[in-house]
């Protein structure tokens, strides 16, 4: 598809003719995204690409059935053809389901929407790119044990316009960019890993790249050399019931799997049993299971700054929202869609409907999950430990299938003693039962030490989607958790 | 899909156009009817088709990718210019080696026609009876069907010009009755080896039982572990030990160890792309044909696979294990194949004393200490208690953390019978595994209801 426009008149003529065709409602959705991706490792340029992908996902509700096709080609014959397709598609299924689908009611919108920036990332030289790149590894380099230093930074412009049956015309553009840097060292049978400023690619943030800027990738190589260094000779911690704080770069992924996850109510619904599992948080709780302490207030927010799961609609044409998931302790919210809000009985969509490009059709997603922060400052939440640990940077997940039994492992943890930080520790592994871990949960840090994250690899549908989701939270603190070593 | 005759014509033009001193191009081609349902209700029916063409331009020792999935000449013109652009703002990479040259392959021998024209409505009669027939047990149904084609077309400035068509299709059904859960899934080439009623019979096997689950205490016990749990397990390894990338970084657990037994030696593991019980690939995505590579020889540390890049760093020629030019995990062992026993899944059962049978695992997580292979995942549909030889009663979820290695030292039976495992969704990666009845196992956690 010719990528420079939008064939807005095409598409418009595309939903014409779905209603010519009796749909009872269709939406017509042009994506197009570029991404840079820059990897030096060891000093040298490990991978340099970039990938623009463009084309259009036609989803169609035919007699209560839905039918999607998706083409990258842009002349009027191909899309209508698409058109043709996914209508066929619906009726096909129409003829096997006895329950129609019903959609939630949305104003159909005329808008547009552009998500802030100072500057446009697309615009830096790819040689200043590259040169702080080769600057933050060569701080990263060195010492013999250190194995291998890798440094990354990507960028994202995606470039939407929607156009529903219903008449709704939204255009948005929606900018990210992210950086970080990993380390292994190696000594012996022990091998470490640092990173820097989160894991997995977690500073990603809906900006330009005066985020890459504020994350002084240098003065973190210092930092996490360091670090990795002393873990090869750090012990493991004492396996046992502790008090443990996890900083908001573990919080993300306790947050992802354990909230984000199991309020998605097309999980909830049973559409995802032959992939990712079901929930827990079956509707017969809502409003009533106690999900966590009263000092636990969780919220999908589409409308953070910053946030990578953040924009002025989702891929349904619904407004962006702030739903509270989690009130003081009592499970309240889910992330939903007009389909399962409907199924549901719930008077609006919860607008959380998101594709991961034009050939896949919008399924209830995470935007940003964020744990609200307390009052306490870090140090008072410290004060009160006895003992206990700190733990920092998420290393490996795993929750079941109902969302229950999680356990994590992290990159680096501290000892806490008498409210004081303590020798380093390797290794850390926690586990625990989602409800009874966040009911433990004693107390949140405050405004000033909240940060929010990025997820860019939240794997959900068949085929497979991965999407971009924003995680906010304080430091947490939580008593009587099962802490062990991962060796 | 665009057929071989254009795609390797339109990706020899463009590598005869660029101006860089070698260019390799890869195109990844795939259409997809994919139907999801549950609890009587179609929820997604669609149709996908795409194609992602990577172009790597290397200029001396500079190199630059860019990719696209737009396929007429001004798209792949600009891409091909972005990439060679890309490579003159690259800072020289001293060790790199040169295309492979000269690999002239074509394949169609996967290919079914009628496979490739089926859509939804191959599965929509039989999932009418499967609702039907899960509505009469009382048992609710989900799951999800696929089926499609796929191609793949490697060209490089050197003389590679490889292209492979091939269909794919397949099924996944979760049953459920009362407290209990069943699974079962196959993948196969053609449309019409797929027989719905025959899964729908194995999962429903797995829960129709008026039993409640019973809770475990947690220790270490007996497992055995049906093809689906050891597949994901031995993925997971692939991924994380038999790459000539973590071995280099030290981070995989035959790092330093080549030669040294590692496991029971009744345990052989080996990549073969080639091989028609797996989902045959004869060449890798920088046009490498692939080889038969022995991993893990009687229970011995054996081998790695290499792409060209690290075969260069060890003085080794690629097996043929290169991934896709803008990927950065380094080569991979996509074909696994686990040599089977001689004992019959029953067989195995009957010689369990108290043990766990589990058909599959849920989010198995590899990365918690990679030079050990320390994994954790927990038990998901159809998690049996087995006591003298016998399935005594469904367990509730189990959380295993467990070194393979450790695991895979303690083997007690291996299965004759093997099958496929592998995702419908995607072409590339499956593993061909036996049943495995293994002495110890460490549960570590269950999960408890809200």
């Amino acid at each position: 598809m010719a990528a420079e426009r939008i064939p807005r008149e095409l598409l418009l003529d595309v939903t014409r003719f779905l209603k010519r065709q009796g749909v009872d409602y269709a939406d017509v959705r042009f994506e197009r995204v570029q991404h840079e991706s820059f990897v030096v490792q060891q000093q040298q340029v490990h991978s340099l690409s970039v990938e623009e992908t463009a084309g259009v996902g036609i989803r169609v509700l035919f007699r209560g059935a839905w039918g999607f096709a998706a083409t990258p080609h842009g002349g009027a014959p191909r899309l209508k053809r698409a058109a043709a397709q996914a209508v066929a598609l619906a009726k096909a299924s129409a003829s096997v389901n006895k329950q129609p689908v019903k959609l939630v009611p949305v104003e159909p919108a005329r808008a547009t929407y552009r998500s802030p920036y100072e500057i446009d990332p697309f615009s830096v030289p790819l040689s200043k790119k590259l040169d702080y790149l080769m600057w933050a590894t060569s701080e990263l380099m060195g010492p013999q044990a250190v194995k291998r230093a890798t440094a990354h930074m990507d960028f994202y412009r995606r470039t939407k316009f929607f156009a529903s049956t219903d008449g709704a015309q939204i255009q948005q553009v929606l900018l990210e960019s992210g950086a970080g840097l990993e380390v292994v060292a190696q000594q012996g049978n022990e091998v470490q890993l640092r990173s820097y400023p989160n894991s997995h690619h977690g500073a990603l943030a809906q900006a330009g790249f005066e985020y890459v800027k504020r994350l002084d990738l240098v003065g973190g190589a210092k930092t996490i050399q360091r670090e990795v260094l002393q873990l090869l000779r750090a012990k493991p911690p004492k396996p046992g019931l502790t008090t443990l704080i996890l900083d908001p770069t573990q919080m993300v992924m306790q947050l992802h799997e354990s909230c984000g996850h199991p309020t998605e109510l097309d999980r909830v619904l049973g559409q995802e049993l032959s992939y990712a599992g079901g929930s827990f948080l079956t509707p017969e709780h809502l409003g009533k299971l106690r999900y966590g302490s009263d000092a636990v207030t969780i919220v999908a927010d589409a409308t953070v700054p910053g946030g990578v799961g953040s924009f002025g609609y989702d891929d349904e044409g619904v407004p962006a929202r702030r739903v509270e998931l989690v009130r003081q302790g009592l499970f309240t919210g889910y992330l939903s869609s007009r389909e399962s809000a409907s199924r549901l009985g719930l008077p609006s969509s919860g607008g959380a409907m998101r594709a991961e490009h034009w050939d896949t059709p919008p399924l209830v997603r995470m935007t940003n999950v964020n744990l609200e922060p307390g009052e306490a400052t870090v140090e008072e939440l410290l004060r009160d430990v006895r003992r206990g640990y700190l733990l920092s940077t998420n290393k490996s997940w795993s929750i079941d299938d109902k969302r229950l039994n999680f356990q994590f492992t992290t990159e680096i943890g501290r000892e806490i003693i008498n409210g004081h930080m303590g020798a380093l520790i390797a290794n850390p592994l926690y586990t625990g039962i989602t409800p009874q871990f966040w009911g433990r949960c004693t107390g949140l840090s405050n405004k000033a030490s909240w940060q929010l994250w990025g997820v860019p690899n939240c794997a959900k549908g068949e085929p497979m989607q991965l999407m971009h989701v924003g995680h906010g939270a304080p430091y947490a603190r939580f008593d009587g958790v099962w802490i062990g070593a991962a060796d | 899909m665009i057929g071989s005759t254009r795609l390797l014509e339109e990706l020899t033009r463009l590598a005869a156009r660029s101006k860089a001193d070698g260019t390799s191009i890869c195109a990844q081609g795939q259409g997809r009817h994919v139907l999801r349902f549950a609890y009587g209700t179609v929820h997604q029916v669609l149709f996908q088709e795409h194609i992602t063409v990577t172009i790597k331009a290397v200029l001396g020792k500079r190199v630059g990718v860019a990719s696209t999935d737009t396929f007429d000449r001004a798209s792949l013109n600009r891409t091909l210019a972005a990439a060679v652009a890309l490579a003159r703002h690259s800072p020289n990479h001293p060790s790199l080696p040169p295309l492979p040259a000269s690999h002239q392959l074509l394949t169609t021998e996967d290919h079914d026609a009628a496979t490739a024209q089926a859509g939804p409505e191959a599965f929509l009669p039989s999932l009418k009876r499967l609702f039907h027939l899960c509505q009469g047990a009382g048992a609710s149904l989900a799951g999800s069907c696929a089926v499609g084609e796929d191609e793949l077309a490697v060209v490089n400035s050197a003389g590679v010009a490889c292209y492979a068509a091939s269909t794919l299709t397949g099924a996944k059904l979760v049953t459920m009755y009362r407290k209990l859960s069943g699974f079962s899934s196959r993948v196969e080439r053609q449309v019409s080896r797929l027989n719905l009623e025959a899964l729908l019979e194995t999962s429903l096997g797995q829960c129709l039982h008026r039993q409640a689950p019973i809770t475990l205490p947690l220790g270490t016990y007996e497992v055995i572990l049906e093809p689906e749990a050891v597949a994901e397990l031995l993925m997971w390894l692939g991924s994380i030990a038999f790459g000539a990338k973590s071995f280099h970084e030290k981070s995989s657990c035959i790092s330093g160890r080549i030669g040294e037994q590692v496991m029971d030696k009744r345990i052989t593991i080996l990549d073969d792309g080639a091989h028609p019980d797996g989902l045959r690939m004869l060449f890798d995505f920088e046009g490498v044909p692939k080889r038969r590579v022995p991993l893990i020889n009687r229970g011995t540390a054996a081998g790695l696979v290499y792409d060209t890049t690290y075969g260069h760093l060890y003085g080794q020629a690629s097996t043929g294990h290169g991934l896709p030019p803008d990927d950065v995990e380094g080569p991979q062992p996509l074909h696994m194949f686990l040599e089977p026993g001689t004992a019959s899944r029953d067989e195995l059962i009957r010689g369990c004393e108290r043990g766990v049978l589990i058909p599959r695992f849920h989010y198995v997580n590899g990365l918690l200490n990679p030079p050990e292979a320390l994994m954790t995942g927990l038990t998901r549909e159809g998690a049996w208690l087995i006591e003298r030889g016998r399935r005594k009663a469904p367990v509730t979820t189990l959380r295993f953390t467990h070194s393979l290695l450790d695991a895979l030292r303690h083997v007690v039976a291996i299965s004759k019978e093997r099958h496929r495992v592998a995702d419908p969704m995607q072409e590339s990666g499956c593993a061909v595994v036996p049943a495995l009845h293994l002495a110890r196992f460490k549960f570590t956690g269950r999960s408890e209801d809200a």
